[in-house]
């Protein structure tokens, strides 16, 4: 079979359906995790299972990987009618083809800007949060329509078999599908043991081994942070306010309270998550210690200086869980300095990027 | 059999929805300074050249190449490899040398990537390899043989004893 007869809707259509998924996986899982860290009152986020961040976030970077073969079979099936006559045309063609670069841009813009930054590699030099989260509206907007131009042709295509012409010699249509496939998994294979235990050993691309101090990865480093001596200061005192009610606690005095172990997860933004065993007081204890109500959000402010992650709410939901800590062991051992020491929150279903580390005052928000 | 109506109605009702969430994302995108604006679509654009200009044209002349050097009955597989080969390349290029790397977290990109990414080749043409031998000592249907032969399998003359 000729490449020209190889390429053709029916490859098009089901690679494109594929890349659909992923896209509409990637983009919907991101969405939660932009609505976590940015919370609007008509926004739910549950408690249980303690591990749905880990898979939600997972599943965004896993789904973004699985998009990069697709896109580039998908780009490969339909390039040459880049050159297809006329090529500028009247207007209705000139939007299509503004359409498809739209289209293009954005996705090739959140594939590539996405890769780099689990590998933490900053080499855009405008801020990733933000336009990763604006494009991708324009990404998914221009997949919408692009589905919506194009339905009678995927309907059709899909309705279809794959080779319509018995292939006499070389690959087939049906090959280059299970080429695609098989390149999926294996770009899945080889980065997704950065959050399935299982594949770990294998992932050989994968950003992060899974290893780090006390068996956990770290994302901000102590040194980093800037509190290499606040962190260790034998003046160190953790406090708790509720309105004008105020109570200070030393590293001792934490430890002298009722400590729970509880197994959680650590989940980054950037897609690795490894599980482990946290103790330490409950955060709803230290909320009743000052009185504060069930019912009201808790600030998480850190000994780090002033930045965007030095200071936390957690929602009223997550702050009177049982399962809420403020934790001072990590696997059994007093919590490393890269892991928050003296103290740090972990709690169920939060991006890590929220479990606020090196914690120096914990407010209850006036309701 | 006539298209039913909702067809139309559901391309509209996708097309006015994408047109939504695009605009929405370009709103957001207009919120940042001219200057971020600019990097951000360039960003985007370059991609685009990049495989429309370089990527996608390069492969074209791989493949044209390929295709006079290797037997018809071994593109599908050796093609299958080659992609395999160029994802693993695209995944391993922000962890490769270790561009991100800081010395103060050394739990970030704590791989050998060079010897990953060889290992992960190595696999996929040994993969080949085994399919290969496995297509050649395997018993084969006479139909899947007539399909693997290619004009230049048949040969001109009786082979001479």
């Amino acid at each position: 079979m000729t490449t020209t007869a190889l390429r053709g809707t029916a490859v098009t259509a089901r690679v494109g359906l594929a890349l659909g998924v992923a896209v509409a996986v990637c983009f919907v899982t991101g969405l939660i995790s932009h609505f976590i860290q940015h919370p609007q009152p008509w926004f739910f986020w549950p408690t249980r299972p303690v591990w749905l961040y880990r898979v939600t976030q997972g599943l965004h970077v896993i789904s973004g990987i699985a998009a990069i073969p697709l896109i580039t079979v998908k780009l490969w099936s339909v390039w040459p009618k880049l050159f297809e006559r006329p090529i500028i045309g009247g207007l209705v063609r000139q939007i299509e083809r503004l359409s498809i670069l739209v289209l293009v841009g954005s996705m090739l813009f959140q594939l590539s800007t996405g890769l780099l930054n689990i590998a933490q590699w900053y080499a855009f030099k405008f801020f990733f949060t933000t336009s990763h989260y604006a494009m991708a509206y324009v990404a998914a907007g221009a997949v919408l329509v692009h589905i919506g131009v194009k339905l009678p042709i995927i309907r059709r295509a899909l309705g279809e078999p794959v080779d319509d012409t018995p292939v006499l010699v070389g690959p087939t249509r049906r090959s280059v599908l299970r080429g695609t496939w098989l390149a999926v998994a294996l770009a899945t294979v080889v980065t997704a043991g950065q959050t399935i235990p299982l594949l770990r050993k294998v992932s050989v691309l994968a950003p992060r081994s899974g290893q780090g101090p006390q068996g956990v990865p770290i994302n901000r480093s102590a040194i980093a942070a800037g509190v290499l001596r606040s962190a260790r200061s034998p003046d160190y005192r953790l406090t708790v306010t509720n309105g004008s009610t105020r109570r200070a606690f030393s590293f001792a005095d934490l430890q002298a309270m009722p400590q729970a172990t509880h197994r959680l997860p650590i989940a980054c933004v950037e897609g690795w998550s490894v599980d482990a065993e946290w103790t330490g007081v409950v955060l709803a204890d230290l909320v009743a210690a000052v009185g504060g109500s069930r019912e009201s959000d808790v600030r998480m402010i850190s000994l780090e200086p002033p930045g965007p992650y030095s200071r936390t709410v957690v929602p009223a939901r997550h702050a009177r869980d049982a399962k809420t800590l403020i934790a001072l062991k990590l696997n059994g051992q007093t919590l490393d300095l890269d892991h928050g020491y003296p103290c740090r929150l972990i709690a169920p279903t939060r991006p890590g990027v929220l479990q606020t580390k090196w914690l120096s005052r914990i407010e209850v928000v006036a309701r | 059999m006539r298209a039913p109506p909702s067809g139309a109605i559901t391309r509209i009702a996708l097309i006015v929805l994408g047109l939504i969430l695009g605009v929405y994302g370009a709103v957001l995108v207009w919120e940042n300074p001219p200057v971020i604006i600019m990097r951000i679509l360039v960003w985007a654009l370059v991609g685009v050249v990049l495989h429309d200009a370089v990527f996608a044209p390069v492969c074209v002349a791989l493949g044209f190449a390929a295709r006079r050097l290797i037997p018809g009955k071994w593109w599908a597989p050796i093609a299958v490899a080659a992609f395999c080969s160029v994802v693993l390349a695209f995944l391993a290029i922000p962890v490769y040398g270790k561009p991100g790397i800081r010395p103060d977290n050394l739990t970030v990109l704590d791989r050998n990537y060079p010897l990953g990414l060889s290992i992960s080749l190595a696999i996929v043409w040994l993969c080949l390899l085994i399919y290969f031998l496995a297509a050649r000592l395997l018993p084969v249907r006479q139909d899947e043989m007539v399909q693997q032969q290619s004009a230049g399998d048949v040969e001109p003359q009786p082979p001479a004893v």
